[in-house]
C-alpha cells in the first residue's frame, strides 16, 4: 500500500517499479560513495533472490515525483532484515533516510517479526546513529575479506578432502554454525546457485567441512564448521584444496565473523580485509536464528 | 597508434578520459562492464586498459585478474582508475596485478595525460 509520511515525501513499494528501475534508484544513492559498488539488474535480481528480499514490504520514496531514496526489506521465519537503504545524494539529511527505514519497520511489524537485522559500514557514523535511535543495538563486527588469484595457492595439505554435491552441501549448512549474519544465514546459500562442498578429515582425525559458491570467475558464499580438532588447521586444509582446485578464480567473503576462530589460516592463504561492518539487531532474536538450525 | 581501453560505467568519468587522451593523440576503446572489457581487451589487445574497480556486473579487481591471467594480456598495463582512499588503492590494485592507480576525480587533465604516459612508459 502506497503511503505519505507527511506532505512531501511519498513512499510506494517497490513492487511497483521494474528490477532496472530499482536498480537506477540504487545506482543513483550509491553514486558519491567512494566505493560506489554499482549493480547491474541482474545481480540486483540476484540478490533479491538469494535474500529473501520482499518487494512488496521494501520501498522507494518520492517528492514530487523525484526519487529520493529506496530501502528494502528481507523476510524470513520471525526475522526481518533491512538492506540496500540509500538516499539520492541532494535530498540527504532532510529525513528520507528515516522516513524510509519507520516504515520498513513498520511493514516488519505489520508481518508480525519483531526481530530486525541489518549490517552498517564501519564509520558510515551518519546511519548508525539513526539506527541506534531506531532501536538497533550492536552485537559484533563483520569482515568483508577478497582474495586475489594472483597469489599461488599452496599445496594442498595432507588430507582426506572429498567433494559433496548440492544437496550433501546444504544438508551440512542447514547443522548448527552459531548465529550467523543474515548474507550467510542457511536460506541464503539455498537461494543460491551453484553451490558445492568440500568434507576433509585431518591425518589426525580431525574432521570439518567447507561449502561454497563456485561461480565463472567467482568464489564466494563461505560457510564451514570444524567439527572436531583445530579450526586453523582445518581452514588450512580445506582453503589449500579449494584454492588448487580454482586458482584462476577470485574470492570474495561477505560478513565474516571478526572473532571468527578460522580466520587466521584465510589471512595465510592471502586474504586481505577490503572493509568492515558493524552488524546491529533490534528487538529479541527469534528461535530460528538461536536455535539448532543457524 | 596506441591503443587504450577504457573500463568505465559512469558516462561522465569515461567521456572525459576519452577525450583527454584522444586530444593527446592516443585511440581509445571503451566497455561500460567488466564482462564486455574481457571481450574487447582479448579481441582488441590494447596497449593499456584503464580500469574503474567499481562496475556493475564484477567488480573492476576481479576483472584485473581475470585480465592478468589471460597469455595475450599477461604484459599490458593495468591501471586502476579510482576514488578509493590512495593506500586502499595501492594495495588492492597491487594484489590484484594492476600495475598501479590513478586517483578520482581527474582535476587537471595534463597531470592525468602524463600518469597514463608513465605507465606506458614502463
Amino acid at each position: 500500500m502506497e503511503s505519505t509520511v507527511n506532505t512531501a515525501i511519498r513512499l510506494i513499494p517497490a513492487a511497483h517499479f521494474s528490477v532496472e528501475q530499482l536498480t537506477d534508484i540504487y545506482n543513483q544513492t550509491r553514486v558519491d560513495y567512494l566505493v560506489p559498488m554499482p549493480m547491474n539488474a541482474a545481480r540486483l535480481l540476484e540478490y533479491i533472490r538469494t535474500y529473501d528480499v520482499d518487494l512488496e514490504h521494501s520501498l522507494v520514496a518520492m517528492q514530487d515525483d523525484q526519487l529520493q531514496g529506496v530501502a528494502m526489506l528481507g523476510v524470513r521465519d520471525g526475522r526481518a532484515w533491512l538492506t540496500r537503504l540509500g538516499v539520492i545524494p541532494d535530498t540527504r539529511r532532510s529525513g528520507v533516510g528515516k522516513a524510509l527505514c519507520d516504515a520498513l519497520l513498520n511493514q516488519a511489524e505489520d508481518l508480525g517479526i519483531h526481530f530486525q537485522m541489518l549490517e552498517v559500514i564501519k564509520n558510515n557514523a551518519p546511519a548508525h546513529t539513526l539506527f541506534l535511535k531506531l532501536g538497533f543495538y550492536e552485537v559484533g563486527e563483520l569482515l568483508v575479506l577478497r582474495r586475489s588469484p594472483i597469489i599461488p595457492p599452496h599445496d594442498p595439505v595432507v588430507a582426506d578432502a572429498q567433494r559433496l554435491d548440492r544437496a550433501e552441501a546444504l544438508d551440512l549448512v542447514a547443522q548448527d554454525r552459531g548465529t550467523q549474519p543474515w548474507t550467510n544465514q542457511s536460506e541464503s546459500l539455498s537461494n543460491a546457485s551453484e553451490v558445492s562442498g568440500l568434507r576433509v578429515t585431518l591425518v589426525d582425525g580431525s574432521e570439518g567441512w567447507l561449502v561454497y559458491q563456485r561461480q565463472k570467475f567467482l568464489l564466494s558464499r563461505f560457510a564451514f564448521k570444524t567439527q572436531s580438532g583445530d579450526p586453523v588447521n582445518m581452514a588450512r586444509a580445506f582453503l589449500s584444496h579449494l584454492h588448487h582446485q580454482y586458482p584462476r578464480l577470485d574470492t570474495h567473503l561477505e560478513n565474516f565473523q571478526v572473532n571468527d576462530p578460522h580466520l587466521p589460516a584465510f589471512y595465510e592463504a592471502g586474504y586481505v580485509e577490503s572493509f568492515r561492518r558493524i552488524e546491529m539487531w533490534r528487538g529479541s532474536p527469534p528461535p530460528s536464528l538461536v536455535g539448532n538450525e543457524k | 597508434m596506441t591503443k587504450i581501453l577504457i573500463v568505465e560505467d559512469t558516462a561522465d568519468n569515461a567521456e572525459l578520459a576519452r577525450r583527454i587522451l584522444e586530444s593527446r593523440g592516443y585511440e581509445t576503446v571503451h566497455a561500460w562492464d567488466a564482462e564486455t572489457g574481457l571481450q574487447m581487451a582479448i579481441d582488441q589487445l590494447p596497449d593499456l586498459v584503464l580500469l574503474d574497480l567499481g562496475l556493475p556486473d564484477h567488480d573492476g579487481l576481479t576483472l584485473a585478474g581475470w585480465l592478468r591471467a589471460e597469455p595475450a594480456l599477461k604484459d599490458v598495463p593495468i591501471v586502476a582508475y579510482t576514488a578509493w582512499p590512495p593506500e586502499t588503492a595501492k594495495q588492492m590494485a597491487e594484489s590484484y596485478g594492476c600495475n598501479g592507480f590513478i586517483e578520482k576525480p581527474v582535476t587537471k587533465a595534463r597531470d592525468f595525460a602524463e600518469q597514463v604516459q608513465s605507465f606506458l612508459k614502463k
